[in-house]
């Protein structure tokens, strides 16, 4: 059983093409991520599966199913959510109403029992259900938008860098989270700067160089490979100068 | 207090009341869109030339009209989204949601509508002021102690108090309002969560139109005034009005609208008829200037 499978994903944006051919799959229980430099386009990978960006070529299948170039509300509703690249929570919102706006696609029914689970995972976020979404730490901002997207109970959960600009500490109870949410059954496709942190919980990876994949394999085939551990994981030489760089990384 | 100050203050508030319901229009759209519905002055117009049509066409109870004319301002306003502002709203990324050039794109293209309407209804109907019938009209004066007001203020109070009840229902109970809120809130965020945004925006406009054709309607038959340019000096005082209040903040548009009512009601006790008009632009060059962001706005919004 696969949870997401690209094949072939080109995306032309204003007549550069940004994603060259991408193939990805993620199993139904799997936790995955993308790793590259900036500017390889890994976020541009998620908005284009998730339907933010359109016009792609290629084939998008959740769940055995093509929503390729679906509008977002649809692929939403086809069981795929995300937390994206600066957690765009409404912050003038309550927390409660952002958890509620999160599972909008669902029927209302479920909408209380969705709340409980999500206020399960993050604790915190039931103490702060009647406060504004602005008024949370960047952490627990992190996790609303976690939980947001969770509440539309996905087939498979995307998230865009969840550990920016986050302490040690906090990145670590989310990452520590995101291990319970896949055994729940959603499946995780990460795509994370902090490579050594993402690859301790992923059971395959990739990496992207210039719109496509160069390289994939399970973490310790990535780990075991010489150039990725100077490229993305820092080198062994200079983990021991920065112990707490996976964290910042 | 004297009667006459009590007697202003009346006036003032029903012309207040009635720059804010259409000040709620420009306010739902703009925050939504980030974008100046200038058509809506004319959606404001189009308002009280259909209920006299209606009125002159059936003569229905009163009450038929205004959902009669509230269901053509709703109508306009999705007619006015597709003409004038999703043809320009192709790209869904970040940047051209946000773009400058499409709020100016959509600025023109509201405008040229709104230019438009007005022609085209001054071919059907003439420059001038329209006829009512006398018995349309909400002019039946009713003594409250030692002021006097009208059938018309005792509508307006009423329907701005229905439509603003009805509004927060809308806003804090519905699906549709949650939608609206978060799309103000982050457009993007909106696209993210699954939110359909198109369907939305056309909400947005179906609701913001239909309570400025409403405001049309009740200015029309209260002050007797109806004609194709007779949008432009109320909705002007109401864009001051959003603006005054921070833009993208409902309560505080309502509040201004009811400040620039009443101060141009009880102007003329101390100044000049003629220079009334000016006492918007005055509120408009205040805020301007000392409260960039809009008296009760909370962060600097872009202009």
């Amino acid at each position: 059983m696969t949870a997401l499978e690209v094949r072939d994903l080109h995306l032309p944006i204003g007549g550069q093409e940004i994603l060259k051919g991408v193939n990805v799959t993620v199993a139904a229980d799997g936790i995955v991520c993308i790793l590259g430099a900036n500017g390889v386009g890994k976020t541009t990978l998620m908005r284009t599966i998730g339907g933010v960006y359109r016009g792609a070529q290629g084939t998008v299948r959740v769940d055995g199913v093509d929503i390729t170039n679906l509008p977002s509300h649809e692929i939403v509703r086809a069981g795929v959510s995300q937390a994206p690249e600066g957690r765009h929570i409404f912050g003038s919102m309550t927390v409660e109403e952002n958890l509620r706006i999160g599972a909008i696609s669902r029927p209302p029914g479920e909408l209380r029992e969705s709340i409980d689970r999500v206020c399960g995972l993050f604790p915190i976020l039931r103490e702060r259900l009647r406060q504004k979404g602005g008024s949370l730490s960047g952490g627990e901002q992190q996790m609303l938008c976690i939980g947001r997207a969770l509440m539309a109970r996905p087939k498979l959960l995307m998230l865009d860098e969840p550990s920016l600009g986050l302490a040690p500490m906090v990145v670590r109870t989310i990452f520590g989270l995101l291990q319970d949410i896949r055994g729940s059954g959603t499946a995780i496709l990460l795509v994370e700067q902090n490579a050594s942190a993402a690859l301790r919980i992923a059971d395959y990876a990739y990496v992207m160089e210039g719109g496509r994949v160069s390289f994939e394999g399970a973490p310790e085939a990535l780990k075991a490979d010489e150039r990725i551990v100077a490229a993305y994981l820092g080198g062994q030489s200079q983990r021991h100068r920065a112990p707490d760089d996976d964290a910042r990384a | 207090m004297d009667a006459v100050l009590l007697q202003g203050i009346a006036n003032g508030l029903s012309l207040g009341l009635c720059y804010a319901l259409i000040a709620i229009g420009f306010t739902l759209i703009f925050g939504v869109l980030n974008a100046v519905n200038f058509a809506h002055s004319e959606v404001y117009m189009l308002g009280a030339f259909a209920g006299l049509v209606i009125i002159q066409a059936f003569a229905p109870p009163f009450m038929a009209v205004v959902f009669l004319v509230a269901a053509v301002g709703a109508f306009l306003g999705f007619g006015l989204e597709r003409i004038a502002f999703r043809p320009l709203r192709r790209a869904r990324d970040e940047a051209s949601l946000k773009s400058r050039a499409l709020r100016e794109a959509t600025l023109m293209s509201s405008l040229a509508v709104g230019i438009l309407v007005r022609e085209l209804a001054e071919l059907r109907f003439g420059g001038d002021m329209q006829p009512i019938p006398s018995g349309a009209m909400l002019n039946t004066p009713i003594a409250v102690g030692p002021v006097i007001l009208t059938t018309g203020d005792f509508y307006i109070f009423g329907m701005a108090a229905a439509m603003l009840l009805l509004l927060q229902f809308l806003l804090y109970r519905t699906k549709i309002g949650l939608s609206i809120r978060a799309l103000s809130d982050d457009l993007i965020g909106a696209l993210y969560v699954g939110i359909n945004t198109d369907r939305v925006i056309v909400w947005t406009f179906m609701i913001g139109s239909s309570f400025g054709a409403l405001a049309g309607l009740m200015v029309g038959l209260y002050y007797g005034t109806i004609f194709p340019y007779m949008g432009f000096a109320p909705t002007l005082k109401a864009f001051i009005a959003m603006l005054m209040g921070g833009l993208n903040n409902i309560p505080g548009a309502v509040l201004c609208a009811l400040l620039i009512g009443l101060s141009e009601s009880l102007a003329p006790e101390i100044m000049p008829t003629r220079w009334v008009d000016l006492i918007a632009y005055v509120f408009l060059l205040v805020t301007l200037i000392f409260f960039p962001a809009g008296i009760f706005g909370r962060k600097a919004e872009r202009v």
